[in-house]
């Protein structure tokens, strides 16, 4: 690509599992109103936004009608993408590179204490053939942990390890909702909501925004210190129906990737990249999705998951800022990732800080077991 | 499908029909703003609308934190709106129709109307005429407010209607 | 946009009521086909997808999951797009970007609505804010009503144009294999006799909620002179949101602020060098959802003069055989599934502008048209097509 598409500031607002003091609007502006802080822009100086929300979880159709107003939609172009957050970003790149708009908002919110995470998941299962079996995500990702835990022998303990590694991480994230002092024993013992999935082995209830700036290579360098590019970005589909899908791979994921990292002349991935975000609503998820993305070979997460190679201070640390787990919304997840690695490469992540990043990797996923995942690598040279 | 459909349809085969309800229900926030809203109608049986600093305008659909033409923070500036007016503009439903957010299919007969409030601000609401001879555009009309304090608590719905005033 | 992009393909379904026959990926798979066929491609060729479709009326969250592998979308890149009723446009332009961007050369753009999942104005109700507007909405035709109300009292129309517009629009509708309601209509008697849903909408005045889909591919400069003989360039598009009026929601009464279609053509005319658009355009596909809409965007999109839109119809200016046909095709008025709706117009202009709309094909040789979206509250989109840049 000649020109790049460069990410000039990003906020997030502090997850919380339960913001009933504002409504969508307001808490999207908190994070607007910071990034339009950043920048010395205004409402009037974006000149496109793209929104990230869904009806079924705000409860509303044309869910980006609540946030007309503190995205200054007025006379403007505005539309929604309904997915993860990281393709709302994926979606600005794309217009930003296309030459059509210089400076792009995006936005993502989601609050799911506002309605039944159970109910409004059932509805993205085929209505003819799965919705009556009463399946939720929660119960779809136990079929995935399932096969993939069988299928290469990998154990609880393993996946256990993922979550008191993100609680830990979690601490030093003044962003994360509540990162506890658990051990793996905590993990295990924890109630079992659906096996193999226990109450430890999953996220809490979420609320919260997260919001960036993206804009035209040259606009980028003038509008912020230190820009962060966009060097390679893909998404990718799984089929829909459980039975169609070998849930112990993550194809979808293992393509994406490859697509993001040829952008990116990326070959060697824990090697190339120095620090990696990746979604993971469920423990089982950071194994299998770091064998998606080529940090080990194939039934080799569990191993990976023992190592010291993807903690804080290791070959490649995965989730410097706790990720998913200690609470994030779905929805929001994917492009609080790579504000986390747009904070990384800018030096300011603070306690959480990889030294010396410069090339990082962020991650989102939407729908049943991933059914769409995108990965995204950014630098900062 | 609503009952009724107005296209001509072809003789309709036997189907096998499963039926599977499942209500979803939400919790929504009226956040600070329009939260002011709520909360002087609930307790003072006031309309209250906030205030742009810069073009003045006066936002009663809803109260935001931004304005949506100047898009700079409408900041806390509070103006409480009169009850009277005139109408505006009105219509009335002859057709049933299903209202998702009250669950049932009615033809609402309480005529939905843009009422001119006293100090120029436009406010949609509904009139409590419901003889349609009866409507006039420029009528003099007052707000009718759920006398009930423990039925109050519903935002703009705490005015039931607005009553036509002789004068 | 950096790069020049075509319409390769377009595929419609026949728009109808009822759909008991398919499911919703297999009525969107029947466009998908379509479009192929159209274009001569195969599914192999599509490298990225966007959807678009308003889940709310059919109650499913992320229903472009659910007909990933019937759409051809399994292992390829893509998303959907929301934007109320611009929705399609929207996802017409992101199908463009991608491919100016450099990211892709051939992208599928696949929309759909399947109305009879659900309830149209019960999901058009539900976009009213539920913390204070519950029970002041009654769907989209209530806030119609009150453009018309307003329409009538400013220009001068009557319910007699309303009707002769329905009857331009039937005439249209009856002579397209795809749309939805061909009514067969003979005079405006039998529009004028037809009952009042909210007052002064008549039923015949207004949409129907039609089960359809319709797909368009598009394709980089370089492919699309490959692919198809007949190309249809995207010139330029635009699309613009606004807050709505203080006194209504598709018109203003006061009569004192700025409409998001007047926007819309101060931006994409003058970017284009428009500055008469009856001269410099040949055929318009809008968005109207009802009759007396229809002549209003007449007067917002500089067809006419203000408060003479009704006078177009009356003259016959619009129909298929006139100076400057609108809507040959039938329109919203004859076929509307919501999420395909603003696509439609769009390939409805571009089979018009390659000569290929068979018995609704405009009399007058189109080289240049124009395709609108219009949305909730009052948002517009607009396309210009082209049939050579």
């Amino acid at each position: 690509m000649a020109q790049r598409a460069g990410i000039v500031a990003v906020a997030q607002t502090k997850y919380h599992p339960n913001r009933a003091d504002v409504n969508e609007a307001e808490l999207a502006y908190e994070a607007i109103k910071q990034v339009l802080e950043e920048t010395g822009l205004t409402l009037s100086d974006i000149d496109s936004v793209v929104t990230c929300c869904q009806d079924a979880w705000d409860g509303r159709t044309i869910a980006s009608l609540n946030l007309q107003h503190v995205v200054g939609a007025h006379f403007g172009h505005e539309f929604t993408v309904a997915e993860d957050g990281i393709n709302a970003a994926y979606v600005a790149m794309s217009q930003v590179l296309s030459g059509d708009h210089e400076t792009v908002l995006v936005e993502s919110h989601m609050k799911e204490s506002q309605g039944e995470k159970s109910l409004i998941e059932n509805a993205g299962f085929d209505a003819i053939l799965m919705r009556q079996l009463g399946l939720d995500f929660t119960s779809a990702a136990a079929l995935q942990a399932r096969r993939y835990m069988d299928k290469y022998g990998i154990t609880p303990e393993q996946c256990a390890k993922a979550v008191v590694r993100n609680h830990g991480n979690a601490k030093n994230n003044p962003f994360a909702q509540g990162p506890m002092d658990i051990t793996v024993d905590d993990v295990l013992r924890s109630e079992m909501l659906v096996s193999p999935i226990r109450l430890l082995d999953t996220k809490p209830i979420s609320d919260g925004a997260c919001v960036m700036i993206v804009a035209t290579e040259e606009k980028a360098k003038k509008l912020a210190r230190k820009p962060v590019w966009m060097m390679g970005v893909s998404n990718c589909y799984e089929t829909h129906y459980l039975g169609d899908r070998e849930l112990a791979d993550c194809d979808a994921l293992v393509k994406a990737a490859r697509k993001a990292y040829s952008m990116a002349d990326i070959n060697d991935p824990l090697r190339q990249i120095d620090v990696a975000e990746i979604s993971t609503e469920y423990s089982y998820q950071e194994p299998l999705w770091m064998e998606g993305l080529g940090f080990c070979g194939r039934g080799e997460g569990g191993k990976l998951a023992d190592s010291k190679s993807i903690e804080m201070g290791g070959q490649l640390p995965v989730n410097p800022s706790g990720g998913v787990l200690p609470g994030n919304p779905n929805g929001v997840a994917g492009m609080a990732r790579v504000a986390e690695a747009v904070l990384q490469l800018r030096g300011e992540a603070g306690a959480r800080q990889v030294k010396g990043a410069k090339v990082a990797l962020a991650h989102g996923y939407t729908g049943i077991c991933g059914q769409l995942q995108a990965v995204m690598i950014l630098a900062n040279v | 499908m609503a009952e009724g459909s107005p296209t001509k349809q072809p003789e309709r085969p036997e189907y096998i029909r499963i039926k599977f309800d499942l209500p979803r229900p939400y919790n929504w926030s009226t956040g600070r703003y329009l939260g002011k809203l709520y909360a002087e109608a609930k307790e003072n049986k006031k309309l209250v609308a906030n205030r742009c600093p810069k073009c003045k305008e006066i936002k009663v659909h809803a109260p935001t934190p931004v304005c949506p033409k100047c898009k700079v923070d409408m900041g806390w500036d509070w103006v409480e709106l009169p009850q009277t007016g005139t109408v505006f503009q009105y219509t009335y439903q002859v057709y049933p129709l299903f209202d998702p957010h009250l669950g049932r299919t009615f033809a609402d007969p309480h005529p939905p109307a843009i009422i001119l409030l006293d100090n120029g601000v436009f406010l949609r609401h509904r009139l409590e005429e419901t003889d349609t001879k009866k409507l006039r555009e420029g009528m003099r009309v007052q707000a009718v407010w759920e006398e009930d304090y423990e039925k109050r608590g519903q935002g703009f719905q705490d005015i039931l209607y607005f009553r036509t005033i002789e004068e | 946009m950096a790069g020049r992009v075509a319409i390769v393909g377009v595929g419609q379904t026949h728009h109808t009521t009822r759909r008991n026959d398919v499911n919703m990926a297999e009525m969107v798979g029947e466009a998908v086909r379509a479009a192929l066929a159209d274009a001569q491609l195969s599914i192999k060729d599509i490298e990225a997808f966007i959807f678009s479709n308003m889940e709310a009326f059919e109650g499913v969250l992320l229903p472009d999951h659910g007909m990933v592998a019937e759409v051809g979308a399994t292992g390829k890149p893509g998303f959907k797009v929301t934007g109320g009723g611009t929705t399609g446009s929207e996802a017409v332009g992101e199908g463009c970007h991608m491919i100016s961007a450099g990211l892709y050369d051939i992208t599928m753009v696949v929309s759909w609505q399947k109305h009879d999942c659900g309830d149209a104005t019960a999901g058009i109700s539900a976009a009213a804010v539920p913390t204070f507007a519950k029970g002041m909405v009654t769907g989209a035709v209530s806030e119609f009503a009150k453009q018309a109300l307003s329409y009538m009292k400013e220009s001068g129309a009557k319910e007699e144009h309303a009707a002769m517009v329905r009857l331009k629009a039937d005439r249209g509708a009856c002579r397209n294999p795809y749309s939805h309601l061909k009514l067969g209509l003979g005079s405006i008697d039998e529009v004028l006799q037809s009952p009042y849903l909210v007052w002064p909408i008549r039923l015949y005045d207004f949409c129907p909620q039609s089960c359809g889909a319709c797909v368009i591919i598009l394709a980089s400069e370089k492919s699309a002179k490959k692919i198809h003989k007949k190309p249809v360039w995207v010139a330029d598009f635009v699309v613009v949101h606004q807050e709505p009026f203080r006194a209504g929601s598709f018109g203003d009464p006061t009569g004192t602020e700025t409409y998001s279609q007047h926007v819309a053509c101060e931006r994409l005319y003058k970017r284009n060098g428009i500055t008469n658009v009856r001269k410099q355009v040949d055929l318009a596909e809008i968005y109207e959802p009802s009759t007396w809409e229809e002549m209003s965007l007449y007067e917002h999109f500089y067809f006419c003069e203000k408060n003479e839109g009704w006078k177009l119809i009356e003259k016959g200016v619009t129909d298929i055989e006139g100076d400057f046909p609108v809507n040959c095709s039938g329109g919203v008025i004859a076929s509307n599934p919501i999420g395909a709706t603003p696509v439609i117009r769009i390939a409805e202009a571009a089979l018009q502008i390659r000569g290929d709309a068979g018995e609704h094909q405009a009399t007058r040789d189109i080289k240049t048209a124009i395709a609108t979206a219009l949305g909730g509250p009052n948002w517009t989109a607009m396309f210009l097509l082209k049939r050579s840049l």
